[in-house]
């Protein structure tokens, strides 16, 4: 019977398609249509350097809302902030975040951190893993403006009711580690952002640091929407043929995007400083989950077995001594309050130009 | 080695390949015009990397037309299915009255499959790949394209039941009359 099911299931697939033939000219079509693609992406690269990288490239697998496969910056642009737009509170972000900083310490070493966070409807959750691998604290808010820290290193664990990482009412904090700026302004480009558009300030993640202390994708959005970008072309990222979108020259922070042509959605982002000093860049390799309870789970701080629960400051403060550039709170008996917190006790350096000088 | 291949290897290599591939296509999706697309877009990503690419390009296309069609599959939605289902389902029992083959209406079956399981018929079945290389085309163990195997072919077999007691029935009918 087995073997009557099989055969005839495979006699049905031969009769079905015994009289189909690929299309006519099927090769001759698809080689066609490629070569006027590479054809026009000459044509624009030769255009956009002409015109300082300002302007067009050709997008292949981009069809009908623009004549001829060329799509402009204003086109991407504004498919990626469409998308951007839908992939709030849609999807959830999640980011593989290596910040490299060189000139780290007296002897000037490069100092590389890894963190895996996640951005979803204005919860964030951020890991942060030494260079060895081992993870170092978990962090995390979550809707109702709980803040949950886990230091891996001193066992311990804390959380804080009444913080919200990215409400510009948190004064100096919005321009420090947080680009709350990004979308609080009436274009969702406030000075100090036009002047440094970070997606993600390429400081080390953590502890008011973290990339993803915004909602990714309206941090995303609004420095796309900053008018500091320009299409530069194709690269391939991650296995896929990404349209690649590039920092105007003349820009603080060289920064880079990649979208995929069919979501237009972010897949790498890498922030560099143009300065040159410090030597800080920060990349983050983007994947969109849907909101399962499965990925869900992964925006909230889980609390290990055996770990003991102190106050914030408690837990913040080991973590704190190993950053090197940070400002340091001035004693252990600090911040009694999340207000005092993010207002006094760090004593924060002036955000612009860049917040962490060697 | 990846060195640069021309365009024209590439249309000889489709001119000999794309018609079997242009019916793994409509296999896996169900009819003729979902079938050319899912090529057509194949055929594009495969362009794309052509100069370079380095590897097995029917391999490739086979690989990008499942998880085209999978894709494909997910974005049509539930309600999409279901309604397959129902009118497939209409279908079979007009069937068992008609002159329609078995073998049609296995292949039939196969649409309403989940597209995994229809993925793993197709590769064994038609593309005649083993259970280790279908795996290696989907991108998942061999056990799992064993077990979704097992579970369309169990599906087949009820179907192939059915099938055989309605022309038993028939044919009882046509006895009495």
């Amino acid at each position: 019977m087995n073997t009557d099911v099989e055969d005839l299931l495979h006699e049905g697939m031969e009769r079905f398609t015994a009289d189909l033939r690929a299309p006519a000219g099927l090769t001759r079509r698809v080689v066609r249509r490629r070569r006027q693609q590479l054809a026009l992406r000459s044509a624009a690269v030769a255009a956009a350097a002409a015109t300082a990288g300002a302007v067009a490239l050709a997008a292949l697998g981009v069809t009908g809302a623009h004549q001829g496969g060329i799509a402009t910056t204003a086109y991407v642009v504004k498919r990626v902030d469409s998308a951007l737009s839908a992939a709030e509170p849609g999807q959830i972000a999640q980011m593989t975040v290596t910040t490299t900083r060189s000139g780290v310490g007296p002897g000037g070493t490069t100092a590389t951190t890894t963190a895996e966070q996640w951005s979803y409807d204005g919860t964030w959750r951020s890991v942060t893993y030494s260079p060895a691998g081992h993870r170092i604290y978990d962090e995390g808010f979550s809707t109702s403006s709980r803040y949950t820290l886990v230091n891996y290193q001193t066992r311990t664990w804390a959380r804080q009711t009444g913080m919200r990482p990215a409400l510009p009412s948190l004064g100096p904090l919005a321009g420090f580690g947080r680009p709350a700026a990004l979308v609080s302004g009436p274009h969702g480009c406030e000075p100090v952002v036009a002047a440094a558009p970070l997606l993600f300030r390429p400081g080390l993640p953590g502890i008011g640091f973290s990339a993803s202390s915004l909602p990714a994708a309206s941090a995303l959005r609004a420095a796309v929407s900053c008018g500091t970008l320009a299409v530069a072309g194709r690269q391939r990222v991650n296995g896929i043929e990404a349209i690649e979108l590039t920092s105007r020259p003349g820009s603080p922070i060289s920064e880079t995007i990649w979208v995929t042509p069919g979501t237009y959605l972010p897949v790498r982002v890498v922030s560099r400083s143009a300065y040159g000093q410090p030597g800080l860049q920060q990349t983050a390799n983007v994947t969109w989950l849907s909101p399962t309870a499965q990925n869900l789970a992964k925006v909230t701080v889980p609390i290990p077995a055996g770990f003991r629960q102190v106050p914030l400051a408690q837990a913040i403060w080991p973590i704190l001594q190993q950053i090197p550039g940070v400002p340091q709170p001035a004693s252990r008996a600090f911040c009694p309050s999340p207000a005092d917190l993010a207002r006094a006790c760090f004593p924060l350096r002036p955000p612009a130009p860049w917040p962490f000088p060697g | 080695m990846a060195a640069d291949r021309s365009a024209a290897e590439l249309e000889r290599f489709l001119a000999e390949r794309a018609d079997h591939l242009m019916r793994t296509a409509v296999l896996l999706t169900g009819s003729r015009e979902a079938g050319e697309d899912l090529l057509q877009t194949a055929v594009e990503r495969l362009l794309r990397r052509w100069r370079r690419f380095d590897g097995d390009p029917e391999g490739y296309l086979r690989r990008t037309l499942c998880n085209l069609a999978a894709d494909g599959r997910r974005r049509a939605g539930r309600w999409r299915r279901k309604e397959r289902l129902l009118r497939t389902g209409a279908q079979q029992a007009q069937d068992a009255t008609a002159d329609v083959d078995l073998r049609d209406a296995l292949v039939r079956l196969l649409w309403q499959l989940p597209s995994r399981q229809r993925a793993v018929l197709v590769l064994r079945y038609w593309e005649q790949l083993t259970d280790a290389e279908a795996a290696a085309v989907l991108g998942c163990a061999e056990g799992t394209v064993k077990s979704a195997g097992s579970r369309g072919l169990t599906r087949m077999r009820e179907l192939a039941g059915k099938w055989d007691d309605a022309a038993a029935m028939c044919s009882r009918n046509g006895q009495r009359s």
